[in-house]
């Protein structure tokens, strides 16, 4: 079996916030919470970073957090997804033409889903999720091969 | 415990409210940190904060407008301390002796619109600005900086 099967079983997810205002963020952790119960897809918070295998990226990212985006994701072992949520994460959304401000998190690392909204419903994101997941079981993405 | 802006009767150029809860009183930049320790040594060290400072570009009047807010404990009435300085060189006293909650309000200021609070050692350039635009010696908060 796989590799990416094997975690679609159980993915483990980390969340960072590239300069969010917060909307996605509440979304992202009501995702988590036993109401939308991610668990029974096996779906957790994962405690570190080194242990996580989808990367939950939300908010504009800011050219500061470009740095510490690209360090978190090479910290991830692979394969590794990222999943970009919300309006902003995708292309910066209204903040895209800022000074400070590179734009979407596929400017800095492979995004695989995008889950578009300002701020998504949480049925979104599990349903992002899930949609990686299915495309992992079939093979569909290698993640994060050099 | 007597209202702020009686405390600053002899400091003040002008006082006015903006909107309820919402008093300025003007001082001249050269007295800021005076009317500063006066206000500490009325209120204590839990009786009054400094919950941000606001830096505002005005080119057409070739200054810089500043405004320390100020909040009572525990009557929760909020002060505008507003002061002007030169555009070309905005200086000011730091206050972070008096409080120390001010370091981020008087970094910030200094990074986006080039306030130098003289006696602050921890002012410096990139704290919120990146690189790029603050290796251009521009500040972006500046209404012609251009970015």
């Amino acid at each position: 079996m796989s590799r990416a099967k094997v975690i679609s079983y159980s993915p483990w997810v980390a969340h960072f916030n590239t300069g969010a205002c917060n909307g996605c963020d509440i979304e992202v952790l009501a995702t988590l919470t036993p109401l939308y119960d991610p668990e029974r897809f096996g779906v957790k918070l994962s405690p570190s970073i080194r242990h996580a295998d989808i990367l939950i990226v939300t908010g504009a990212v800011t050219k500061k957090a470009a740095e510490r985006l690209k360090r978190l994701y090479e910290q991830m072992p692979r394969p590794k997804y990222v999943i970009a949520v919300g309006a902003c994460a995708i292309d910066g959304g209204v903040f895209s033409k800022s000074y400070s401000v590179v734009a979407g998190a596929d400017r800095v690392v492979p995004v695989d889903v995008y889950v578009p909204g300002c701020p998504p419903r949480p049925e979104a994101i599990l349903d992002g999720i899930l949609q990686l997941v299915q495309k992992l079981r079939s093979g569909g993405v290698s993640g994060g091969s050099k | 415990m007597e209202a702020l802006s009686e405390l600053l009767k002899e400091y003040a150029l002008t006082t006015y409210s903006v909107k309820p809860n919402r008093l300025v009183i003007e001082i001249p930049k050269e007295r800021v940190k005076n009317a500063l320790k006066v206000i500490k040594e009325k209120h204590g060290d839990t009786g009054i904060y400094v919950s941000t400072i606001v830096g505002t570009d005005f080119p057409d009047k070739k200054q810089v407008r500043l405004d320390y807010y100020l909040v009572t404990h525990p009557d929760d009435k909020v002060y505008v301390l507003r002061t002007w300085l030169s555009r070309e060189d905005p200086r000011v006293d730091s206050i972070l002796d008096l409080f120390p909650g001010a370091l981020s309000g008087e970094c910030e200021t200094h990074d986006l619109l080039g306030v130098v609070f003289e006696g602050n050692p921890f002012i410096k350039r990139e704290f919120f600005a990146p690189t790029d635009v603050a290796s251009k010696g521009v500040f972006p908060l500046r209404k012609d900086s251009g970015v």
